[in-house]
């Protein structure tokens, strides 16, 4: 046998898999850049002319690839905020304050065996994690996150939303079913009456915000709050967002409605007999799930992206190629420059350390205020980021909010739950419709009769 | 019995080799022995079983209860027991006295003192021992501690049964406290085997007196607050108000005591009712409640941890110096007779009845815990309620595995 052959029996699956599949990846990208070399012009073209398709596929990639760290940070969110609340210390050992952890429970599913029952359907079984994820990711394809920063801008985003909202359903009922286990059939059957009842009132407490907007597309909407945060549409639908917070959390399968998984009664629900990355995907579905429903309420009812006071009408015109030589010796100088004076203090202050000492953390404060000051001014010159800062910051609230709830509070029972939504949140929702339409109705005859 | 009856369930390993596996059904592997078996293990239309246990997150230990559901609704349910059978009262009967008493402690691993107490007392009767007063002092206090640890705890776990992460961790923190204090003069956290017949193992000490004293110092304000979180919650209080609710006269023809029995209106307290140690001295309420249902056995919890509070203050202040053990041979030979003696326990009535032949060890030995007894309400406390409720009114009968499978 030879070298190459012993080695290559060595190999575990995995490496084995790498060791294939990279190769033929490297091929592949060298013909591609080749390709593009040869017939660029070409290939420029195409793409320019079809500019919206390339958009949508660019803008979706992005958005599914922006759901990975999104859950993390919330898993890592949820891990930190609820030890703190029990009084515990929480993830500290991987990376800075354990931030790293929940990238090592990643790893840790990615790692583990997929395991399907016997007796479980095992198309179905495989495929209701792809659609529970999915239909988190599509969802996440209208919601603005800063000016000009979206996947698709529908005229129908909001229904697009709901319905794709809805699908969710349908990956947890196949999950559920597929299982071949009682307690999972039961987390299925509950996450579809809870699910379904919830909708309703979740669709009908954002119609107040339609009626006031005349509009269901999401940039719209936010554009129709800009100004002071006394624009906010929150001042004139406080109902209406009471009850889409209550039900969105119903929705999302949040604590004080998580009976789909309830742990204490029916083991984890539909997930009960998923391990692996299958796990993963509807465990990240879960947190990608209460961004999005807290992103939908910032955009619904809190300005979107919009700050809560108008920007600063300075715009830092800096144009770098206009100083010409003295960028370059910007560039060259100032680092030096101020790694020294950042480092000066420490020598002066501490003349028993080493010299270096100073130094290195001269450099690393340099590039803490080189990194601010490079986000302040994109902050100022690029409304996108602006925009971007205050979304995620008001939607990061709302996580928070959901992690503080899921802290506090126990469980309903499946009686109180269906009977707050039919009974309640219902009534309370078309109430809000009512009042709302009548009070559009007044304010346009006063407007029009003075 | 053949592996072909209708019977046959995949719990039997000889199905399991040459049947379809993976169908697990609750079904026990042998005809049904009584009618209500029979009735029991029979579907209608719609039905189907759910096997909750033995080990399942909010069973407390490793109780199995087969359900028969209807959608959400229990029809019927049937309890099954005995996983942790270790037979510990054949186990006594061949033991010397002293060795019974340390198979009492994981028959209660939450607060294991009251079922050493009963053996000893009913050892002490049967020796005729008169045990000295700051032994039973020391009992009292430590008891009276354990008793405090053990409702924190059943406080924590009914939110944790409920969906709350966040009680049972304040709980643990007063439970923590507790047992390192014992642990300081017992030398164990859980299966403490501290008391002796004829008085106990150790006198109190420095390292326990000042962790007394700062526990004492804010003890009042941090169980107060523990059950703010609970007490006030809106979702916690209508889960349980009304939630297996019985009568008074159901719950004693069930066999029930301790909080759970108060909990129905009826003040029958063993150290009240049957005083025994130095219970008759202290000054203490026995908190009652009429409602008879989960939330007011979760509350009545709650107010016997102040009573406690309240007895182990006078402990501390009437403890008279003395000696810590009555003074008894090395081996014990009672007189042949019997006795019985009861202590109140955090979950009712712990009582030992022993028989003594004239030997070293005791002829019979039996064991009575409260915990089973309160099990075999169940099928009344569940009667038209939801698979949620059940994990609800288990944690509010607060039952321990150990004595309930012996």
């Amino acid at each position: 046998m030879t070298v190459v052959g012993r080695t290559w029996n060595r190999l575990t699956l995995p490496g084995k898999i790498v060791f294939t599949v990279v190769p033929v990846l490297v091929v592949l990208a060298v013909a591609a850049v080749v390709a593009i070399a040869l017939v660029g012009e070409t290939v420029l073209e195409i793409l320019g002319a079809n500019l919206p398709i390339v958009r949508f596929v660019v803008a979706a990639t992005a958005i599914l690839l922006m759901t990975i760290p999104t859950a993390f940070l919330i898993i890592y969110m949820e891990m930190k905020g609820i030890a703190l609340m029990n009084l515990r210390i929480g993830p500290d050992r991987v990376g800075p304050f354990g931030s790293l952890l929940s990238v090592v429970h990643g790893l840790k599913v990615l790692m583990k065996e997929d395991f399907t029952p016997t007796g479980a359907d095992p198309t179905i079984f495989t495929l209701a994690p792809v659609v529970v994820y999915l239909s988190a990711v599509m969802a996440l394809l209208v919601i603005p996150f800063g000016p000009g920063l979206f996947g698709v801008d529908m005229n129908i985003a909001l229904l697009y939303f709901f319905a794709i909202g809805g699908l969710t359903v349908v990956g947890l009922l196949m999950g559920g079913w597929a299982s071949f286990n009682k307690y999972s059939l039961l987390g299925g059957l509950r996450s579809a009456a809870q699910i379904i009842s919830y909708e309703i009132p979740l669709t009908l407490s954002v119609v107040g915000v339609l009626l006031l907007a005349g509009t269901m597309s999401l940039n719209q909407l936010v554009q129709n709050q800009a100004g002071w945060f006394t624009d906010w549409y929150i001042w004139q639908q406080p109902l209406g967002a009471l009850i889409f917070f209550i039900a969105a959390t119903a929705e999302a399968n949040r604590t004080p409605f998580d009976l789909t998984e309830a742990d204490s009664e029916i083991v984890a629900g539909f997930a009960t007999e998923y391990s692996g990355m299958r796990f993963g995907f509807f465990f990240f579905a879960e947190y990608v799930n209460v961004f999005i429903v807290s992103a939908l309420m910032v955009t619904l009812f809190f300005g979107g992206w919009n700050a809560p006071f108008p920007f600063p009408a300075t715009s830092l015109a800096l144009d770098p190629a206009s100083l010409g030589i003295g960028l370059l010796i910007l560039i060259a100088v100032v680092p030096v420059v101020a790694t020294l004076v950042f480092a000066a203090p420490f020598w002066l202050l501490r003349p028993t350390w080493p010299a270096w000492y100073g130094l290195v953390i001269g450099f690393v404060l340099f590039n803490l205020v080189a990194v601010a000051a490079v986000a302040g001014w994109a902050y100022i010159s690029f409304d996108w980021v602006a925009g971007l800062v205050w979304f995620l910051a008001k939607t990061y609230f709302f996580v928070f909010v959901f992690v503080w709830m899921r802290g506090t509070l126990p469980r309903v029972r499946i009686d109180q739950l269906m009977n707050f939504a039919w009974k309640w949140l219902m009534e309370l929702a078309f109430i809000n419709i009512f009042i709302t339409a009548g009070a559009i109705l007044v304010v346009e005859a006063l407007r029009s009769g003075s | 019995m053949t592996t072909e009856s209708r019977h046959a369930s995949a719990d039997d390993p000889r199905v399991l080799l040459d049947e379809q596996v993976g169908v697990f059904e609750p079904v026990p592997p042998y005809p049904p022995r009584t009618e209500r078996e029979a009735e029991f293990y029979t579907l209608r239309d719609g039905e189907m079983f759910i096997n909750i246990g033995p080990h399942h997150p909010s069973t407390h230990g490793v109780l199995r209860v087969v359900m028969k559901i209807d959608g959400e609704n229990v029809v019927d349910l049937d309890p099954v027991l005995g996983y942790l059978h270790r037979g510990v009262e054949k186990l006594c009967e061949n033991a010397d006295f002293h060795h019974t008493i340390a198979y009492m402690d994981p028959l209660e691993y939450i607060a294991s003192l009251f079922c050493e107490w009963p053996a000893v007392m009913a050892y002490e009767k049967l020796l005729d021992v008169e045990v000295p007063r700051r032994a039973e002092y020391i009992r009292v206090l430590t008891g009276e501690l354990n008793r405090i640890s053990s409702h924190a705890l059943a406080m924590g776990f009914h939110a944790l049964d409920l969906g709350g992460l966040t009680p049972i961790l304040y709980s643990f923190i007063e439970r923590d406290e507790i047992v390192e204090m014992l642990a300081s003069i017992t030398g164990q956290r859980m299966l403490f085997n501290y008391f002796r017949i004829g008085g106990v193992n150790g006198d109190l000490n420095h390292d326990f007196m000042s962790r007394l004293g700062t526990w004492m110092s804010r003890a009042t304000t941090q169980i107060e607050a523990n059950t703010g979180l609970l007490n006030e919650n809106e979702i916690f209080v209508r889960r349980n108000r009304g939630l297996g609710t019985i009568d008074s006269q159901t719950a004693l023809r069930m066999c029930w005591t301790g909080p759970n029995l108060r909990a129905t209106g009826i003040p029958f307290d063993i150290r009240r009712a049957h005083p025994y140690s130095v219970y008759p001295e202290l000054d203490f309420d026995i908190p009652t409640r009429s409602e008879g249902d989960a939330l007011a056995r979760y509350l009545l919890r709650i107010d016997e941890i102040k009573q406690s509070l309240r007895i182990i203050d006078q402990c501390l202040h009437e403890m008279p110096d003395g000696p810590i053990m009555a003074k008894l041979p090395r081996l014990l030979r009672p007189r042949p007779g019997r006795a019985f003696a009861a202590v109140e326990g955090p979950r009712g009535e712990y009582a030992i009845y022993a028989v003594s032949d004239g030997t070293d060890q005791p002829f019979r030995f039996r064991i009575h815990d409260p915990s089973f007894l309160h099990l075999q309400s169940f099928n009344l406390l569940m009667e038209g309620r939801l698979i949620a409720d059940w994990m609800a009114i288990n944690a509010s009968l607060d039952p321990i595995m150990g004595g309930v499978d012996k």
